[in-house]
Order: structure tokens, then C-alpha cells, then sequence
């Protein structure tokens, strides 16, 4: 009656540990299942507190996605190719060739490791770089609402939902040499030549950054309107008795706020445009231009092109082992926020 | 035992109202930016945001050959491509897999989910930090690290039982939980934490188990997030297209797959990118209209695994 259900009693020294329930009665009931079997004992915990219910997702994260971590890391360390990988278990343990292959040698497609790590940290931190002032400012523009803030709200989710192989597709013919919207766009502005050659040689690049620019704005967006949202009226009020400017109101009000919440959105930011597959993979036609060759089509590439899977694998650990300062911090951040 | 629940179930119902004020007339205190700068940032963003949807559309309405030549006519729009498209590219076939796949994955997340949730927002255990933990954890593994093993494995399942695996449902809708799980069981944690406990506490004094509980008093109220956790996982699986070119064939491809095949397909001699624009939006629109009709509920979702209490 007094006592929460979730929080083990002390003084009740020899109960099963889960079903130290503290409900009317239960005392009762547990001294005489105490004397029961062990397996009594672990039915009547388990109706009390049914930690039985964490065994489906426990079990289903272990095989699906810790295992594979670890098999990830195994398959880099063995010669691995199209006729072994069936019989990967019994595949030749090879050490750190794999890695010094990955290094030094180019994939068939003629980018190195190095190249496409490179390709990578640009592409994600040039995005993350652009998107959060944008991100801010769309915040900021529909935080106070006005006749018709609903649908700007609603027209800012849509490059964001809009699947990213649809939005590639859309691209694809969007930078279309000559034919495309874009080049007509500039052509007709001046601004530059017709035949840009955006989806080939080292424009691709650029093509595929400013889509990519385009389609995750609203993810900042979304987060700092949350943390506007969260700010009390009461803060902004008493500002506005102080008489404070605008300025000041972002600086001294705004600003330490929403502090946590961009950091966050920069990391996710950062670790998600990272790993980003099928920006790459659908727009361009196949395989992509060098200048695209982000970390995961070059291991996807390796694998699924030259079945080079011990090289894929040493590429997938490489781009694990540059992902966990951020994936750490992030889990860190997230752990303490939300409370132990 | 309910003085922590009410605190937080007041917490909750102020925090409900001051949003309900801030949305009428707010006063002036609120305001960011000056208004000229507000209304221009909007434009531009709203007409950055809608020209290239509209520019799909008006393509999906163009026919093949004006969209290779660019050559594009708003006098001379015609819906031919939204018919003869289905017959250019298995996209009926793509649209069924796709539903099957990502609604079994996006169910058996969400149960996983629900059953996991509960006992990590009710009860204390040793375990229950590193199991969050994890949980967080394995988000930020990058899909091509799991890609790799998963089809090592699977193959090499394959060899041994003799039966095709890669290619199957089966293999791809574990794949696909790889990511709903941990998704939706973090979704449905943030939920659940903000529910009172008192009505399971209640029954639970009338003689309810825990888990009949969980069935009788949470669950009917739980429906929001749950439809929530169902939509993001659905569309790990809608959107996907990585795992779906590793593990799917001819007789399981996605809708994802069979627009991607057909956009490199018809980029050869006579380009159909009217047709593949008309799939493009067949691809899209279930999507946006699922998150502009359920927005409000949606938006929470999308902030609360990554937002949660920071």
C-alpha cells in the first residue's frame, strides 16, 4: 500500500529476488510460496514483476544485431571471397590483411579507403554544418503562431518524409545534364553553363550534397521547435518586463536552452548523414561516381560487386571504429538525460 | 505509493495547458525574429520545400519523351503515365511485398516493443541500465555493418539447411528488425514512463497479475504510441533500400527495389522517367499524407527517441 512495487524491500531478507512485492497480502503469500519449489518461487516473482516480457527483445537484439556486430569484426580477420563465404566459418584467419588491403589498395571502382573516409566526414559535417542554421531559422519562423503557421508547419515535414529513393530519383532527373530543372534554372539565370555535368565526375559531389541538404533541414528543425516549445512563457514574459531586446532575449533566454538540444541534433546529424546509403546508391546510375563513394558504398561495393567480403568487413569495422566517439557521446547524453 | 505518480500526472496536465495558451495569443514576449525576417524565411523555405515536389508531379504528368528532352508543357499534361506504368515495371508486385514485409516487421517490432517496455518503465532490476543502454546502443550501428554478417550468416544457413533463405520474407523481415526493435521499444519506454501508475496499481490490489494488468489497463491506453511505434517501423521497411537489394528477389523485391531497378533500367536508349516519376509519387504520397494526417501525433514520436528529457 505504501511502498512502490518497483522498489526492493530490505527487510525482507530470503524472498525470491523478483517478487518482492509489497502489496496487501503479498507478505503473506510469498512466506508460503517460500517454502515452495524453486519453480514456484520463479512463477510467483514472475507474475509480481514480469521481467520474463524483456526475453523476446533481449534474445532478438543479442541474434540480430549484437551477434552480427562481433561477425562483422571476425569476418575482417579471414580471406573471405565469393567461393569461401558460404563456409565462413572455416575460412582462412588472415589478421590485419584485410585492413592493409582496405588501406592501400583501390576497390574496382578505383576509390581508396582513405578517399571514401574523406568523402564521408565532408559530405556528413558539411551537411550537418548547413542544415542547423537553416534548421534554427525554421524554428524560429513558425515558433509564434500566425494565420497559416499550420500549413508551413506541414510543408517543412515534407522533404524530410518524402522517402529518400524518392527523393534521389527526383534528383537524378532534377540535375539531368541540360534537360534537367536545374541547369535549365541556372542556364536561363546566367549563372552558369547548360551542360553542367552535375551527376558525373566531381559535380556529383555537389549534386548530392545540396539534395542531401534539401531532404534533412527539417531534422534540426524539428528538434528546436521541440525545444523552443519546451521553454516556459513564464521565461519570455519575464524578459519582456526587463525590457529586454531581441538580441538579448536570444542570447540570455533562447540560446542556453536550446544549448543541449542542438549539440545533440548536430551529433545525430553527423552520425546519420555519415552512414547514408541510398542517397548515393539510387542517384546515380550504377556504380556511382567516384566523387559520391561514401563510406557504405564502398564497403557495399566491395561485397556485393568484387565479393571482396573480408575487405567489405574490414570497411564496415573501420567505419564502426570512426562512429563510436559520437555513438558514445550520444548514448551517454541520452542515458543521463533520461535519468539512470 | 501515487505521490509520485500524481506529481508527474499534474506535471503533465500544466504542461498541457501553458501549450494550449502558447497556441492562442500569445503575447509579443515570444517573439524571435522580427516579424519582415519570419515571413521571409517561411517563403523561401516553403517554396524551397514545395518546387521540387511539384516538379515530380508535373513530370509524373509529362509524357517519357518530354521529360528526357526537358521539354516540359503545362498546356499538355496527361495521366497515361499513372496507368501505363504499372505494366512497365512490376510496381503492383513491389507495392504488395513491401506492405507484407514492413507491416510483419513493423507488428513483431511492436509487440517486442510493448512486452519489453513495460517491465523497463515499471519495475527496478539489475540489468535494466545496460539493457537501456544497449538499447540506445545499437541504434547507432550503421546498416552496412549489419548488412554484411546477416548475409554471411543467412547464406551460410542456407547451405546448410539446403533451403532458400536470402529471398525469403522470412529473411528480410528479421533484417528489417533489426531496426524496429530497438525503435519502437524506445518509442514506447518514453510513452509509457508518462503514464501514471495508479490504474495498474489499482488493479493490480484487486487481484489483476502484472501482466493481465498490462493487458486490461495499459494496453487500451497505450494505442497512440503503439500506432506511432507501428508507422516508424513500417517505414524502416518502405524506405529501405540497402538490406532490400541484399536479401529480396524477383518473388519478394520491394516497391523500393523495383523503383530503383526500373530508374536504371530506363536511363538506357529510350529513357521512361515520366512513367518512373509517376511511380515516384505512387512511392511517396501514402508516406506524407500518413505524417501530415497524423502530424501532431507523429512529430512527438519523431523527437521522443532522440529527445527524451534533454
Amino acid at each position: 500500500m505504501a511502498m512502490k512495487t518497483d522498489v526492493p524491500a530490505p527487510s525482507e531478507p530470503g524472498a525470491s529476488p523478483g517478487g518482492r512485492g509489497g502489496r496487501a497480502g503479498a507478505a503473506r503469500r510469498a512466506a508460503t510460496y517460500e517454502r515452495g519449489s524453486l519453480l514456484t518461487r520463479f512463477v510467483h516473482a514472475q507474475r509480481n514483476r514480469p521481467l520474463w516480457m524483456l526475453v523476446p527483445t533481449g534474445v532478438a537484439i543479442t541474434v540480430i544485431v549484437i551477434i552480427p556486430v562481433i561477425i562483422t569484426v571476425v569476418l575482417s580477420l579471414l580471406n573471405l571471397d565469393v567461393s569461401t563465404l558460404r563456409e565462413w566459418l572455416g575460412a582462412p584467419f588472415t589478421g590485419f590483411k584485410n585492413f592493409v588491403n582496405a588501406f592501400t589498395q583501390p576497390n574496382i571502382l578505383g576509390v581508396s579507403l582513405v578517399r571514401s573516409i574523406e568523402i564521408s566526414f565532408v559530405f556528413s559535417i558539411l551537411t550537418t554544418v548547413v542544415i542547423t542554421p537553416i534548421g534554427i531559422l525554421a524554428a524560429f519562423s513558425v515558433h509564434r503562431r500566425f494565420r497559416g503557421s499550420g500549413v508551413v508547419r506541414a510543408v517543412y515535414l515534407v522533404p524530410y518524409v518524402i522517402p529518400t529513393f524518392v527523393t534521389a530519383l527526383v534528383a537524378r532527373i532534377a540535375f539531368a545534364n541540360g534537360t534537367g530543372f536545374i541547369d535549365q534554372l541556372l542556364g536561363d539565370l546566367h549563372i552558369a553553363n547548360r551542360n553542367f555535368y552535375w551527376l558525373i565526375g566531381p559535380h556529383a559531389f555537389w549534386a548530392m550534397q545540396l539534395t542531401e541538404i534539401w531532404a534533412t533541414w527539417p531534422f534540426i528543425y524539428l528538434l528546436v521547435l521541440a525545444g523552443l516549445q519546451a521553454i516556459p512563457k513564464e521565461h519570455y514574459e519575464a524578459a519582456a518586463l526587463d525590457g529586454a531586446t531581441l538580441p538579448q532575449r536570444l542570447r540570455h533566454i533562447v540560446l542556453p536552452e536550446l544549448g543541449g538540444v542542438l549539440k545533440l541534433g548536430m551529433l545525430l546529424s553527423t552520425l546519420f548523414h555519415f552512414g547514408n546509403f541510398t542517397l548515393a546508391f539510387v542517384m546515380f546510375s550504377s556504380p556511382p561516381p567516384p566523387s559520391v563513394e561514401v563510406l557504405p558504398i564502398n564497403a557495399y561495393f566491395n561485397a556485393f560487386s568484387s565479393f571482396n567480403f573480408g575487405v567489405a568487413s574490414a570497411i564496415a569495422v573501420v567505419t564502426m571504429v570512426i562512429l563510436i566517439v559520437p555513438a558514445y557521446i550520444y548514448i551517454r547524453a541520452t542515458r543521463i538525460s533520461e535519468g539512470g | 505509493m501515487g505521490v509520485s505518480a500524481t506529481v508527474a500526472g499534474s506535471g503533465g496536465r500544466s504542461a498541457g495547458r501553458r501549450r494550449r495558451q502558447a497556441g492562442g495569443s500569445a503575447g509579443s514576449a515570444e517573439q524571435l525574429l522580427p516579424r519582415w525576417l519570419v515571413r521571409a524565411v517561411a517563403a523561401v523555405l516553403v517554396v524551397v520545400s514545395v518546387v521540387p515536389v511539384l516538379y515530380m508531379i508535373v513530370l509524373s504528368l509529362t509524357p517519357n519523351q518530354a521529360v528526357a528532352l526537358g521539354t516540359i508543357d503545362l498546356a499538355k499534361l496527361t495521366w497515361s503515365n499513372y496507368t501505363s506504368m504499372w505494366s512497365a515495371a512490376p510496381l503492383a508486385a513491389g507495392l504488395f511485398h513491401t506492405l507484407v514485409i514492413a507491416g510483419a516487421s513493423a507488428l513483431l517490432s511492436v509487440a517486442f516493443g510493448l512486452l519489453a517496455a513495460y517491465p523497463l518503465t515499471r519495475f527496478t532490476f539489475r540489468g535494466r541500465g545496460p539493457f537501456m543502454t544497449v538499447l540506445i546502443g545499437v541504434q547507432t550501428v550503421p546498416g552496412t555493418t549489419l548488412v554484411l554478417p546477416l548475409f554471411a550468416v543467412l547464406s551460410w544457413i542456407q547451405t546448410t539447411i539446403s533451403t532458400q533463405v536470402i529471398g525469403s520474407y522470412w529473411a528480410i523481415i528479421i533484417t528489417y528488425m533489426t531496426f524496429g526493435v530497438p525503435l519502437s521499444t524506445w518509442l514506447l519506454v518514453a510513452y509509457l514512463r508518462t503514464i501514471p501508475r495508479d490504474l495498474e496499481e489499482a488493479a493490480l490490489v484487486d487481484g489483476c497479475t502484472r501482466f493481465g494488468a498490462l493487458r486490461r489497463i495499459v494496453l487500451p491506453i497505450t494505442v497512440p504510441a503503439l500506432v506511432v511505434a507501428f508507422v516508424f517501423a513500417f517505414l524502416v521497411g518502405w524506405n529501405d533500400v540497402l538490406f532490400a537489394s541484399v536479401f529480396t528477389n524477383a518473388s519478394t523485391q520491394t516497391l523500393a527495389i523495383v523503383v530503383q531497378r526500373f530508374a536504371n533500367n530506363s536511363a538506357a536508349a529510350l529513357p521512361v522517367y515520366g512513367e518512373l516519376m509517376s511511380a515516384a509519387v505512387v512511392s511517396s504520397a501514402p508516406v506524407v499524407f500518413l505524417y501530415l494526417a497524423f502530424q501532431r501525433y507523429l512529430v512527438n514520436g519523431l523527437s521522443a527517441g532522440s529527445l527524451t528529457g534533454v
